[in-house]
């Protein structure tokens, strides 16, 4: 890889008082990569998410974003060029402040002009009509929530976008609509994405590369393509594929494996 | 009473809420019998699935209104049943797992004394015995040091914990029928098998009736025997559960098609389509 990664991660550590719960964790994305992190709860998955955004500033080893070297308290352009979307679409938005403040908030902040025609467009690009922009989000569905939320992350036109399992608390057919959501924003806007899940279909689904997380380590890192193929090398990697395996549906005949 | 009694029947249930400005139907005419089998409800949110599980168990909140032809316990009729027999047969008979253990233990009570309350309310035990039985409980359960576990608070415990001790309590009454609304959506895949295995060796050992309430479907394929599909209320289809993957109504096939799947990977996943006929008059 000769270009410059857009994100590299070398030798990662956090600690929560007495507790150890990132050990060394090392990856590296190349710009316009979706990278996937899986692994269960307590894993350390999210607590690596929280790292790089800067929203947790206990981390020791070195962080690059484009080269440039991450601090544990970022200046203020640094969120220009990163954003999180979280899991929890109802906890993520301020229930008194309407979707049109949401949006606000960022731009003012990075006293960026022109606000009204950007809040319609980045309602426009997550495929929201502007009849929602005066709304609360006690009045929105999970799935339009998520979509505000995906609003507020893009509308500062990062170039890296953290995503902490942003479909978990979804139904599976909004959740298929979010997901085509980013996959059209990825492509329109050349995102690199980091994304975090439990679940290996829709990590499959998103990334090509994957990293599997235990215990705060990364016991493995892949293609998707062969795990997919060959399965994996670490027994845990192992057990989460059979895991996923074992309650995936029976695809019709018409269908043949792409393998 | 022949072992032929169906559990559960239901026959042209519906869920009604009356609001100022308009009535809004949670269930639509909804009919079904339970057997000792597995049963699953999936469907969308705001299907009608949850309350279709608490209309049975008469927890559907006011203001809503539960109509039904037919709605029965082992031949018992519900509807004209009174409210103390009715409550006795909550909890002991048939009893409801909830989705999510952090809002459905109480926070202040250790939960090894939630448990033993169950015990004392259903059985008549001592403390002592309360607290034996809980012990034996939560190792059924497959919690390991159920002595340590038994003084934790619920905020102590990890997702998969809580879901494996709010089990353990419904467990308690020895209920003929378990009715579980969304009992692993909140726990990791690994976890999810282990409580789904749970439930599994109870419904074969003990004969016991289980609606599985759920939006997962390839679950729902691979553990239950059979599944109906609601959408707005309404049963769209009752399939065999492994024949799933081969449903005829669109709406089933919308939902399986906008799964991604490891194995088969898509360019683009298929949004549902919603078609209002389906609702029908």
């Amino acid at each position: 890889m000769s270009a410059l990664p857009a994100i590299e991660v070398r030798n990662l550590n956090v600690h929560f008082g007495t507790a150890h719960v990132l050990r060394d964790v090392s990856f590296s994305v190349a710009a316009g990569e979706s990278f996937g992190l899986v692994g269960e709860s307590g894993s350390g998955k999210s607590t690596v998410l929280r790292a790089l955004s800067g929203l947790n500033p206990n981390w020791s080893g070195t962080v690059r974003f484009n080269g440039r070297d991450h601090v544990t308290r970022p200046a203020r352009d640094f969120y220009r060029q990163v954003q999180m979307v979280f899991q929890d679409p109802f906890g993520s938005l301020h229930p008194r402040l309407t979707v049109d403040a949401c949006l606000a908030e960022p731009l003012a902040i990075h006293g960026i002009g022109d606000p009204d025609r950007r809040i319609e467009q980045a309602l426009a690009d997550v495929g929201l009509d502007h009849g929602f922009r005066f709304r609360y989000p006690n009045q929105l569905s999970g799935g339009q929530r998520q979509r505000v939320a995906i609003a507020r992350a893009l509308i500062l036109e990062p170039s890296i976008l953290l995503l902490d399992e942003p479909t978990s608390a979804l139904d599976v057919s909004i959740q298929a609509e979010v997901l085509n959501l980013l996959q059209d924003l990825k492509n329109r806007r050349d995102l690199t994405m980091v994304l975090v899940s439990h679940n290996l279909a829709v990590v499959g689904h998103m990334c090509s590369r994957v990293a599997v997380m235990n215990g705060g380590v990364i016991v493995e890192e892949a293609d998707i393509d062969t795990l997919r193929r060959q399965g994996g090398r670490h027994p845990y990697t192992q057990e989460l594929l059979a895991a996923s395996r074992h309650v995936a549906l029976a695809q019709p005949m018409d269908q043949p494996a792409m393998v | 009473m022949t072992d032929e009694t169906p559990l559960i029947e239901v026959d042209n249930l519906r869920v009604r809420f009356h609001t100022p400005t308009r009535i809004v139907e949670a269930v639509r005419g909804l009919s079904f019998k339970l057997g000792r089998e597995k049963l699953a409800i999936v469907g969308e949110s705001g299907s009608g699935k949850s309350m279709t599980g608490r209309a049975i168990l008469d927890l559907v909140p006011w203001p809503g209104e539960v109509l039904a032809d037919r709605l029965a316990f082992r031949g018992e009729d519900l509807r004209t049943m009174d409210r103390t027999r009715r409550r006795a047969l909550r909890g002991k008979s048939i009893s409801m797992v909830m989705q999510d253990p952090k809002f459905s233990l109480n926070p202040v009570m250790s939960v090894g004394k939630q448990i033993s309350e169950a015990f004392r309310l259903h059985h008549r035990l001592t403390g002592a015995e309360a607290r034996d039985r809980t012990l034996a409980m939560l190792e059924a359960v497959q919690i390991r040091e159920p002595g340590r576990v038994y003084d934790l608070y619920p905020h102590e415990v990890s997702g998969g914990m809580g879901q494996r001790i709010m089990i353990a309590m419904m467990l308690v009454g020895e209920p003929d029928v378990l009715i579980a609304d969304e009992p692993t959506s909140a726990l990791d895949v690994t976890v999810q098998a282990q409580v789904l295995q749970i439930m599994e060796r109870l419904v074969s050992e003990r004969g016991m009736g289980l609606i599985l309430i759920s939006h997962d479907l390839p679950l729902v394929s691979a553990f239950c025997d059979r599944v109906i599909v609601m959408y707005a209320g309404r049963a769209m289809e009752t399939l065999d559960a492994k024949a799933l993957g081969k449903g005829r109504h669109p709406y089933t096939k919308g939902l399986i098609e906008c799964l991604p799947d490891l194995d088969y990977p898509k360019e683009r996943l298929a949004v549902l389509n919603r078609d209002p006929a389906w609702i029908g008059p």
